[in-house]
């Protein structure tokens, strides 16, 4: 019988190759890595009702900002969205590989796949994409949360490039902005009073849009609102209901009150 | 033996009877398409006979579970690597039964060493508005039909044509709500089953009193459907599964949970109210 609704396995039966074998740059005369396109920062944090999950816009190739409308926090189901940072070639393709997984198996099996075999299905992939995240050409750092339906609660991890996934208690961030917004969380968290963890909606979205922006005022990949093109981050919350995005329009009224002129 | 052609055709003709022997007992299956999305409705023992094989497409099947359970998983395969390979906008319904499912089917059917597959099969794809929804059946000889507004599957040519022609009579485009549609399924399906109870009996008696029973066969009454509803339902489970246009996120199946079911057609248990 083997390995029932694998749908990657199916992928590679019919010839498909997930990571093409990376030459290292530099080692054959053939100088510098080239900039590559990365996606910078993203975070996961758990409020009352469960998770937000959000993520700059910025697309960056060394110093070229290649692209201000990325949305880096990809849906994957209706109850799982993986928030990505590193190259974004690398993990449109595995957003892709996954979120056809998820529905292969559901379709095939009559049964939804658990949280941890979502979980452990990003893992894999992570796993082969290794010598491409060593060579430096596919290095993703994502970030996965979803709402366990086994254990009625939302859940977050990160992973390090090669695959090892780290469940986070109550926040987790990725990308180069990460360690401007994990000093603040850890401020806020530890003394300002409010744990964050029983915030609700609109208050965790504030804290949210304040550690972006931070990030991107100290980090230079990271960018920030947008007022005059009405481009904002992006904001998905993970309840019981599944995902869903918050509209621009109500993150417009949160960062002009709250955000940008505040005090 | 079967060298000579007229021993293969003897052969293909003897494969047809033990073929349809095998649906004589089988439920009929029947798809509406409305303006919300599309019905599918059947009958089972226990085994499902309504899947979701794509974003935007459903399956059923009349026959044995085992090769249903495999032409399922070589349309979903097909399905999913399509997608995945170009885009989930290029897996039609067309396609897979074009060059995925019929020639499959029709292949084992005509493989006279080989079993055939006992499998009759519909496909339903929604499309973005009523008017672009398609309906696909494949027969057990890999013939296929495409159909529109509705689509049926029975065990004769008999149960099919009378389904069809109580759907196409009370099947209304304005038709708005799914109660308002699974009444007429529901209808549709005992009518399909009484049908086909009819022709298993003509086949079994003989000739003579064939042309008696013929002549009652026209008229089967809103009570007889009822009844067979009410009675004949008690050892199956009714199934039914939708299609929702309007759903949110890419999959658009949904299968109608049990407790649904007895609310949207309380006329089926009469006792429990």
């Amino acid at each position: 019988m083997g390995f029932q609704g694998d749908f990657f396995q199916l992928l590679k039966d019919q010839g498909y190759q997930f990571d093409i074998p990376t030459p290292r740059f530099g080692e054959h005369g053939q100088g510098a890595l080239p900039p590559i396109t990365q996606g910078t920062t993203v975070l996961a944090l758990k409020y009352r009702d469960g998770v937000l999950v959000a993520g700059d816009r910025r697309a960056t190739a060394g110093n070229m900002i290649m692209y201000d409308r990325t949305d880096k926090v990809l849906e994957i189901d209706r109850y799982c969205v993986m928030a990505i940072a590193g190259v974004p070639a690398t993990a449109f393709e595995m957003a892709r590989v996954l979120e056809h997984s998820f529905k292969y198996f559901r379709r095939s099996q009559l049964q939804d796949l658990s949280f941890e075999g979502k979980l452990r299905a990003l893992s894999k992939l992570m796993k082969e994409n290794a010598p491409a995240a060593l060579a430096g050409t596919g290095a993703v750092v994502p970030v996965f949360a979803g709402y366990d339906h086994q254990h009625g609660c939302g859940k977050i991890y990160f992973h390090d490039i090669l695959g090892a996934e780290f469940e986070a208690v109550d926040h987790a961030v990725s990308g180069s902005g990460s360690s401007i917004i994990r000093g603040i969380f850890h401020y806020l968290n530890r003394w300002s009073g409010q744990p964050i963890a029983g915030l609700d909606e609109e208050e965790a979205s504030i804290i949210v849009l304040r550690l972006l922006a931070s990030a991107a005022e100290f980090d230079s990949a990271t960018g920030g609102a947008n007022i005059e093109s009405n481009l904002y981050p992006i904001i998905k919350r993970i309840t019981e209901k599944g995902v869903e995005t918050i509209p621009a329009e109500q993150l417009k009224t949160l960062f002009t009150t709250k955000v940008a002129q505040y005090v | 033996m079967y060298d000579e052609p007229y021993r293969w055709v003897e052969a293909v003709g003897n494969r047809r009877q033990y073929l349809d022997e095998q649906f004589r007992q089988g439920s009929p299956l029947v798809a509406v398409s409305y303006v919300d999305g599309i019905v599918l409705l059947t009958t089972s023992h226990g085994t499902l006979k309504l899947y979701e094989i794509y974003d935007r497409i459903g399956l059923g099947g009349m026959g044995h579970p085992a090769d249903l359970e495999k032409l399922r998983f070589s349309i979903l395969d097909m399905a999913h690597t399509e997608g995945f390979q170009r885009s989930p906008g290029d897996v039609t319904g067309s396609r897979l039964i074009k060059y995925g499912m019929a020639p499959a089917i029709k292949q084992a059917f005509e493989e006279i060493y080989k079993a055939p597959y006992i499998t009759k099969l519909l496909l339903a794809e929604l499309g973005n508005l009523p008017n672009q929804d398609n309906f696909y059946t494949v027969d057990y000889d890999g013939t296929f039909e495409e159909h529109h507004e509705v689509a049926v599957l029975g065990a004769t040519p008999k149960s099919q044509d009378t389904m069809r022609a109580y759907l196409k009579e009370h099947v209304t485009p304005t038709m708005a709500t799914l109660q308002s549609v699974l009444e007429v399924a529901v209808r549709a399906w005992a009518l399909g089953a009484l049908s086909q109870i009819q022709d298993n009996e003509n086949s079994d008696s003989s000739s003579s009193e064939n042309k008696e029973t013929q002549a009652s066969n026209d008229s089967i009454s809103e009570e007889q459907i009822l009844e067979h509803l009410q009675n004949g339902l008690k050892d199956k489970t009714l199934e039914c599964a939708v299609l929702e246009r309007q759903a949110p996120g890419s999959s658009k199946y949904r299968t109608i949970v049990q407790q649904d079911i007895h609310s949207l057609l309380p006329f089926l248990h009469p006792t429990t109210n």
